[in-house]
C-alpha cells in the first residue's frame, strides 16, 4: 500500500493505492491519527486506487471516522471500487460514511 | 486436484496466502469478485490464528487445503492451536447503529459468515479444523 497525502485548502486528501491488509493497516492508522492530532477536521480518503481491504483496514476507516465525528469534522470517502463497495455494504459502512463517486465531488461536499 | 499451503504462525506469511489464492483463482478460473472476498475471509481467519491460537513463542504450522468441485469451493484450515470454534463467536449486535455507538470489533466474523455459504468446525484430537464452503 502507498498513501499519497495532499492538502487542498483546509482539506486533507489521502489517496490509498493498493492493498490495505493485516500487514500494513498500521501505516494508514498512523497517517490518519497524525492529521487528527494536528487538528485537521476535514479528511477525504480517495479509494479509487485501493483494490483490497481486510477487516483490520475497515476498522481503521471506522476509527478515523469516529474521531473526526467527535470533533464535528468532515470525513468523506470517494471512488470505491465495486468489490470494496460491496464489503462496505456488508459491513454496514455505507449507511454511516458519506461516500462520493470521485474526489472532485467529495471536495465540493466540504465547501 | 486439491491444493495445499503450509504457513508458519507469523504475520509475514500472509503474503504466501495471497499468492496461493491468486494461483487457485487462475487454475480454477475463479472470478475476481470472488477472489476478493475469499482473500478477505482467509486473511481474517489466518491472522486470527496467528494472533491468538498459540501462547508460546515457537513456530507452528497452519495448513490450508482447497478443493473445487461442481462449482463449490471448499477450504479447510487446520492448526494445533487452542480450541477455537468459529461458529461460537458472537455476531455484532447492530451493524446499522449510529457512529457514536458503533463498536469497532466483531466485524470480521460478520464478514466471514456473510461471504461464505457454509462453515463447519471440528475439533479432532488437538487440532482445530474449520471448513469453508462457497458456491462460485
Amino acid at each position: 500500500m502507498e498513501i499519497k497525502e495532499q492538502k487542498i485548502k483546509d482539506v486533507i486528501v489521502l489517496e490509498i493505492l493498493g492493498r490495505v491488509d493485516t500487514t500494513n493497516y498500521g501505516k494508514l492508522e498512523g497517517v490518519l491519527s497524525d492529521y487528527i492530532a494536528k487538528n485537521e477536521k476535514n479528511i477525504i480518503i480517495d479509494c479509487s486506487e485501493m483494490d483490497y481491504i481486510s477487516s483490520s483496514g475497515l476498522r481503521v476507516f471506522l476509527t478515523g471516522f469516529k474521531k473526526i465525528n467527535a470533533i464535528n469534522g468532515n470525513y468523506f470517502l470517494c471512488g470505491l471500487q465495486d468489490n470494496i463497495q460491496e464489503i462496505f455494504e456488508i459491513s454496514g459502512f455505507t449507511s454511516i460514511f458519506k461516500i462520493f463517486t470521485n474526489q472532485e465531488n467529495a471536495l465540493k461536499g466540504i465547501e | 486436484m486439491k491444493k495445499n499451503l503450509k504457513i508458519k504462525n507469523n504475520i509475514s506469511e500472509l503474503d504466501k496466502l495471497v499468492i496461493f489464492i491468486e494461483k487457485m483463482a487462475e487454475d480454477w478460473k475463479i472470478p475476481v469478485k470472488e477472489v476478493f472476498s475469499i482473500n478477505l475471509v482467509l486473511e481474517e481467519i489466518i491472522s486470527n490464528i496467528i494472533f491468538y491460537a498459540f501462547d508460546d513463542k515457537f513456530d507452528h504450522e497452519i495448513h490450508l487445503e482447497a478443493d473445487y468441485n461442481n462449482n463449490i469451493l471448499k477450504i479447510m484450515i487446520e492448526e494445533e492451536g487452542k480450541e477455537f470454534n468459529i461458529l461460537k463467536v458472537p455476531l455484532p449486535d447492530h451493524l446499522d447503529t449510529g457512529v457514536e455507538n458503533r463498536k469497532v470489533g466483531g466485524l470480521g466474523i460478520h464478514l466471514i459468515t456473510t461471504i461464505m455459504d457454509k462453515i463447519e468446525y471440528k475439533r479432532t484430537g488437538d487440532k482445530n479444523q474449520t471448513f469453508l464452503y462457497k458456491k462460485i
